[in-house]
C-alpha cells in the first residue's frame, strides 16, 4: 500500500502546483515579466558561498581579525544583493509567441518567440526554452528586440500545444536563479510522418480511379528536372551524383504529361492500421505535390476535390493531421 | 530586428579563452601579496603553471597528464619539505593552499572549475589579512575583491557579443558597482554581528611571532628591543597629558633572580598556568589600595604582540576590557594579543599600594640566589649599617650611582655568567636600564628591603596631529619598586640618576652622544622635521584605522552600540535593525531602478480604460485581449445611437497607439481623445 501511496501524494502535490501555476500564470500569447510572474531562489552555488562565508567567519573569530570579518560580511551582502540583480535581469522582459511552423511527426516543431525590453534595462544571458530539450541563451543588450526560434521534438501527429516555456537567468553571479513560465495558448500542427509502405506497394491497386494501368506515381518515365530536396522525397529520387558534388540534397523530378485526375483514397489502402494509412497518404500528398500533379484526397469525414496548389497541399496535410481528432 | 542571435546552453561547455586569461590574472593578484611572507620558490612555480596554462589554451602544449600532475605535486611537497616551515603552522598550510591554487590552473577546463578557483581566491584574499591588516593591504584586498567578482561573472556568462575591451569594462563596472551597493549592508553586519571569543587555538603566522617585552629579563633583552622602532601601543588621554617623566607604562613585575636572569617566578609558567596561579594565590585585592591624588583616564590601543602583557599607568583603579587584574597591580589580557586590543583605564599614580604587605609577597620580594655577588652583598650591608633609616639607605644607594663613573650605554660589555651584579657595579659600570634596575633591586634585597624589577615602557612620542601618544619598542624600559612600611610600594628608577635625559626627553636624546639609537636601521627619518611631521600624519590615520576598524572587537562593539542607543533592549534592537534593513532594501530598489509593482500606463491607455468602463456601464464589456477595433465594432452594433462616437473614439485611439508620426503633436490628439470620450459619457 505504501508504495502506492507515495506516488499518489507526489502526483497530488504536483497537480496542485500545476493548478496554482496556471492560476498565477494564465495562458497567454504575450507576457511582460513582473513581480507576479517571476520566481527566484538561490542556487547550489549560493550554498557554496554560504559555506565560504561560514568558513571566513570562523577564521575571523579565531584570529580576531576585523578584515577577515569584513570580507565575510561583504560576500554575505553580495549574496543578498545579487538576488535583486538577478530579478532585475528578468523583470520587464516581454515575451510574445509569434507562431509555430507546422512539421511532420518525429521532426522538431519550431516555435518563434519575440523578446523585447526597455532600451535602458538590458538583459544578459537569458535562457529560454525547455530545459530537457532545447535551451537557448540570448542577450538583449545591443538591440531591445529579438526573435528566437525554439525547437521541440514531436512524436505524434495532431494539434500540438507547446508545453510551458521556461525563461530563466542566473546573471550576474550565478548565486540565484530567477525564472518564469510562458504558457502559450497558441498551438501548431503536426502532420503524420510521411512513410510510403513500400513493402506492400506491389499489391496495392494504386490510384484506383486511374484506368490506363501504367505506372504514374512519381511519373518515373520522363525526367523533368532537378529541384531542392524536400521532406518526404523518396530516397530513390535523390540525385546522389549532385549530392556528392555540392553536399546538398536535390531530388530528381519526373513529369507525366498525360497525368489524369488522381485520387488518394483512404478506402483503397489495404492496411488495417489508421496511422499507417495516414502516413502513406501523407507521403503520397507530398509526392503528388512535388510532381505538380493534381490530386484529390478522400478520407472518412473529409473529401477534397483534385487540385494542385500550395494551399491545397496544406489543406490535405491538415486534414490528415487532424483525422480522428475532435476538430 | 535580429533573429536567432542565440547560443545553445551547454552545462559542460569549455571555459572561454578570455575566461582563462581572467582566471590567471585573478590568481596572480591573489598570490602576489603572499610573496613577501612565504618561501620565494613559490614564485617560479606560479609563473611556470601560468605559462603552461596559456600555452595549453593557445594550443601549443598538451594538457598535463596524470603523470605530470603527480610529478608537480611531488615537486611541491619536496619544496615544502626543504623550505623548513614547521609542520602545524599557518605558513605551512597557506603554502599548501597556494600550491593547490597554482596547480588548479592546469586543470581548469570548465566554468565549474573556474568557480572553484574564484572561491579559493576569496578565501586566500581573506587569509592574507592574517599577515597584514594595514590600510594598504585593505585597499588591495578591496581591489582584488572587485576583480574576483568580475571573474565570477565572466566565467559563467561570457558576453561573447561584445569586444574584449568592452566586456572587460562592462564586467568590472558591474562588479565594482555591486560591491559598492553592498557596502551599507556589509557595514551594518560588521557593526552588529556578534564577536565571539576564539573557538580553538590556531597556529600563528610566523611573521608576527612574539614581539615586545617578554616575561623575563637578561641585561641584553631591552637593549635589543631598543633597536626596533615598531609600535607597541598608542594612548589617548581623556584629560590633559601627564608630564613625560610620569609616563611609566608598567607591564610586568619580575621577582625571581637566578644570578643572571630576572623572571616572574622561580618556575616557568605557561600562560594558562600563570593565570591559574594568579587567580589562586595572587589575586587583585582592591582593599590593599588607598586611592590618592588625581585621576588619569585614558584609552590604550595595543598592537598585536602575541603576548598577553598590557601596559598601564599604575595603579589602575578602573579598567574596561577583557583583562585579568593581578595582586601586583598589573593588568594583563586573558589571551595573547592576536589583534589590536583596546583597553580603557583610570589610574591614580599617587595612590598607596599594599598598605599591608602579605607574607607571600614579602617572601617573593626578598628572594636572592644563594652565594652570588659577595661584593655587592657586603656593600649593601655596609651602607645599610651606615644609614639611619630605610629611606636614607635608598638615598645612599642611589647616590652611589650618581657619584661613581657609571655610564649609560646601549652597547654594554658582556658580564660573563657568574656574579654579574658584582661585575657591573664594581668593574664595568657601563650598562642599560636593565643593569641599573637589576643591581638596585639586588642591593635592596641584600639589605632586607622588599624590592622588585618592573618592566614596561617609559615615555612615548606625542602625535600633535592626532592628540595621542605613540609608544614604540625603543621606549622599553626597566625600573624598580621598593616597599616601605608607611608608603607601600614606591617606584624608583635608578637610570634617571645616570641618564636623566632618558626619562625627560626619551631614548633618542639620551643616546645622542653615542649615536646608537636605532643604529641597525639603514634609514632613520627620526631627525628630519618635515618627514617626522608627515610620518605623524600618516600614523594618525593608521591609528584611526586600527582603533575603529581593526580594533572593533566585542568590547568596542558593546561600547559603540551603547553610546549610540543607550541601554540595549530587544525591542529597540529589533526596531532599529529592521528599520535599517528596510532602508537598505529601499535604497537598493531605487539604485537598481526596479519598477514599482504596478504597471505604468500611458495617458492614452488610461483614457481607454475610462472608455471601457463607460461602455461596461451600458452592458458591453471588453473581453480580455480583445482587439480595440473588434470591441468598437461590437459596441457600435449594440449601441446604434452612439455608434459614430464610439467609432470616432476608436479611430483616434488606434491612431495614437499604432500610427503616430514622429512629428505629430501627441498632446493635441490626446485632447481630442478626451473630448470624444466626453461625448460618449
Amino acid at each position: 500500500m505504501e508504495t502506492h501511496a507515495k506516488p499518489t501524494l507526489l502526483f497530488r502535490v504536483k497537480s496542485q502546483l500545476d493548478q496554482w501555476l496556471k492560476h498565477r500564470l494564465p495562458q497567454t500569447r504575450e507576457v511582460t515579466l513582473r513581480q507576479r510572474q517571476i520566481f527566484i531562489v538561490p542556487t547550489q552555488l549560493a550554498l557554496g558561498m554560504l559555506l565560504l562565508t561560514l568558513l571566513l567567519f570562523i577564521l575571523g573569530i579565531n584570529f580576531q581579525n576585523s578584515l577577515v570579518y569584513a570580507v565575510c560580511f561583504w560576500l554575505l551582502a553580495l549574496l543578498v544583493l545579487n538576488i535583486l540583480h538577478t530579478y532585475r535581469n528578468l523583470a520587464g522582459l516581454t515575451l510574445k509567441v509569434i507562431g509555430i511552423e507546422p512539421c511532420f511527426a518525429g521532426e522538431n516543431a519550431l516555435l518563434t518567440l519575440e523578446l523585447s525590453c526597455e532600451a535602458d534595462k538590458k538583459k544578459y544571458a537569458v535562457q529560454l526554452g525547455w530545459p530537457e530539450h532545447d535551451l537557448s541563451e540570448v542577450n538583449l543588450a545591443e538591440s531591445n528586440h529579438l526573435r528566437v526560434q525554439l525547437a521541440y521534438p514531436t512524436q505524434r501527429r495532431g494539434r500540438w500545444t507547446p508545453p510551458r516555456i521556461t525563461v530563466r537567468t542566473h546573471y550576474p553571479l550565478g548565486l540565484a536563479v530567477a525564472w518564469s513560465y510562458l504558457l502559450s495558448d497558441i498551438s501548431g500542427l503536426v502532420y503524420p510522418k510521411p512513410q510510403e509502405q513500400t513493402a506492400l506497394q506491389p499489391n496495392i491497386p494504386n490510384h484506383s480511379e486511374h484506368s490506363s494501368g501504367h505506372e504514374i506515381p512519381g511519373g518515373s518515365h520522363d525526367f523533368g528536372g532537378i529541384r531542392d530536396y524536400q521532406p518526404g522525397d523518396a530516397p530513390r529520387r535523390i540525385h546522389w551524383a549532385k549530392y556528392a558534388q555540392t553536399g546538398e540534397l536535390h531530388s530528381k523530378t519526373f513529369i507525366d504529361y498525360s497525368s489524369p485526375e488522381c485520387w488518394l483514397d483512404w478506402d483503397a489502402l489495404p492496411f488495417p492500421d489508421a496511422e499507417a494509412r495516414l502516413s502513406h497518404l501523407c507521403s503520397q500528398v507530398l509526392t503528388c505535390h512535388a510532381e505538380q500533379q493534381e490530386y484529390g484526397l478522400n478520407i472518412p469525414g473529409t473529401r477534397l476535390e483534385p487540385q494542385w496548389s500550395e494551399a491545397h497541399k496544406n489543406r490535405c496535410l491538415t486534414a490528415l493531421a487532424l483525422f480522428g481528432t475532435l476538430e | 530586428m535580429k533573429t536567432t542571435a542565440k547560443t545553445t546552453v551547454n552545462a559542460k561547455a569549455a571555459l572561454s579563452y578570455s575566461g582563462t586569461v581572467w582566471l590567471l590574472v585573478l590568481q596572480l593578484l591573489v598570490m602576489l601579496p603572499f610573496v613577501q611572507y612565504l618561501p620565494q620558490w613559490l614564485i617560479p612555480v606560479l609563473v611556470f603553471t601560468a605559462i603552461w596554462r596559456i600555452r595549453v589554451v593557445k594550443g601549443y602544449s598538451n594538457r598535463p597528464g596524470l603523470r605530470v600532475k603527480i610529478t608537480l605535486i611531488a615537486i611541491g611537497m619536496i619544496g615544502l619539505q626543504f623550505s623548513g616551515l614547521p609542520f602545524p603552522s599557518l605558513d605551512f598550510m597557506v603554502t599548501i593552499l597556494l600550491l593547490g591554487f597554482a596547480f588548479k590552473t592546469l586543470e581548469t577546463d570548465n566554468p565549474r572549475d573556474g568557480i572553484v578557483v574564484v572561491f579559493l581566491g576569496y578565501f586566500l584574499l581573506a587569509v592574507h589579512f592574517l599577515y597584514s591588516q594595514s590600510i594598504l593591504a585593505g585597499l588591495y584586498g578591496a581591489l582584488s575583491l572587485v576583480v574576483l567578482t568580475a571573474v565570477l561573472v565572466v566565467i559563467q556568462h561570457p558576453l561573447t557579443f561584445m569586444h574584449n575591451r568592452q566586456s572587460t569594462q562592462h564586467t568590472l563596472r558591474l562588479s565594482a558597482s555591486m560591491l559598492l551597493q553592498c557596502l551599507p549592508l556589509m557595514l551594518l553586519i560588521f557593526i552588529v554581528a556578534p564577536r565571539l571569543p576564539p573557538l580553538f587555538m590556531l597556529p600563528l603566522p610566523s611573521s608576527q611571532a612574539k614581539t615586545g617585552i617578554s616575561d623575563s629579563m637578561t641585561p641584553g633583552d631591552i637593549a635589543n628591543l631598543s633597536q626596533s622602532d615598531g609600535l607597541a601601543f598608542r594612548v589617548t588621554f581623556k584629560g590633559d597629558r601627564p608630564p613625560q617623566n610620569q609616563l611609566y607604562w608598567r607591564g610586568l613585575t619580575l621577582n625571581h633572580f637566578d644570578g643572571r636572569r630576572w623572571q616572574q617566578f622561580a618556575d616557568d609558567y605557561e600562560l594558562r598556568q600563570l593565570q591559574r596561579h594568579f587567580e589562586q594565590h595572587y589575586r587583585w585585592q582592591p582593599n590593599q589600595l588607598e586611592v590618592r591624588g588625581t585621576a588619569i583616564a585614558y584609552e590604550a590601543l595595543y598592537e598585536r604582540s602575541g603576548q598577553p602583557w598590557l601596559f598601564t599607568l599604575t595603579p589602575v583603579s578602573e579598567v574596561y576590557g577583557d583583562v585579568l587584574r593581578v595582586g601586583d597591580y598589573r593588568v594583563m589580557a586573558r589571551r595573547e594579543l592576536q589583534a589590536p586590543t583596546l583597553v580603557k583605564a583610570v589610574s591614580y599614580p599617587d595612590s598607596l599600594r599594599d598598605i599591608n604587605l602579605q607574607p607571600m609577597v614579602r617572601q617573593l620580594a626578598l628572594q636572592l640566589p644563594p652565594d652570588t655577588d659577595p661584593r655587592t652583598r657586603t656593600l649593601a650591608r655596609q651602607l645599610r649599617a651606615d644609614s639611619d633609616s630605610e629611606q636614607d639607605f635608598i638615598q645612599r644607594v642611589l647616590a652611589r650611582y650618581r657619584t661613581q663613573p657609571f655610564h649609560y650605554t646601549l652597547r654594554p660589555p658582556t658580564l660573563g655568567s657568574t656574579d654579574t651584579i658584582d661585575r657591573f657595579l664594581f668593574d664595568s659600570q657601563r650598562g642599560f636600564c636593565a643593569h641599573y634596575a637589576g643591581s638596585f633591586v639586588f642591593m635592596m634585597r641584600a639589605a632586607g628591603i622588599p624590592a622588585r624589577v618592573v618592566t614596561g615602557y617609559q615615555g612615548g612620542e606625542w602625535n600633535a596631529a592626532g592628540h595621542y601618544l605613540s609608544v614604540h619598542q625603543f621606549d622599553a624600559h626597566a625600573w624598580a619598586e621598593v616597599w616601605l612600611a608607611d608608603s607601600g610600594w614606591l617606584r624608583i628608577d635608578p637610570t634617571t640618576l645616570v641618564a636623566p635625559d632618558r626619562v625627560e626627553r626619551g631614548l633618542e636624546a639620551a643616546m645622542q652622544m653615542e649615536g646608537s639609537f636605532l643604529e641597525n636601521q639603514l634609514f632613520t627619518p627620526h631627525n628630519i622635521e618635515w618627514l617626522k611631521q608627515l610620518r605623524q600624519q600618516i600614523d594618525s590615520v593608521q591609528y584611526g584605522w586600527r582603533r575603529f576598524v581593526l580594533g572593533y572587537d566585542q568590547d568596542a562593539q558593546h561600547n559603540f552600540l551603547q553610546n549610540l542607543f543607550g541601554e540595549l533592549t530587544v525591542k529597540k534592537a529589533v526596531f532599529t535593525l529592521g528599520g535599517l534593513l528596510l532602508a537598505i532594501g529601499f535604497l537598493w530598489v531605487i539604485l537598481l531602478g526596479i519598477k514599482p509593482l504596478r504597471q505604468r500606463h500611458s495617458p492614452e491607455q488610461l483614457i481607454y480604460q475610462r472608455f471601457c468602463k463607460a461602455l461596461a456601464k451600458q452592458g458591453i464589456t471588453r473581453e480580455h485581449g480583445q482587439a480595440p477595433g473588434d470591441f468598437a465594432r461590437r459596441a457600435a452594433a449594440a449601441l446604434p445611437e452612439q455608434a459614430s462616437a464610439i467609432l470616432d473614439f476608436n479611430r483616434s485611439y488606434e491612431r495614437l497607439c499604432y500610427a503616430l508620426d514622429k512629428n505629430e503633436d501627441k498632446t493635441a490628439l490626446l485632447g481630442t481623445l478626451k473630448q470624444q470620450l466626453k461625448q460618449l459619457q
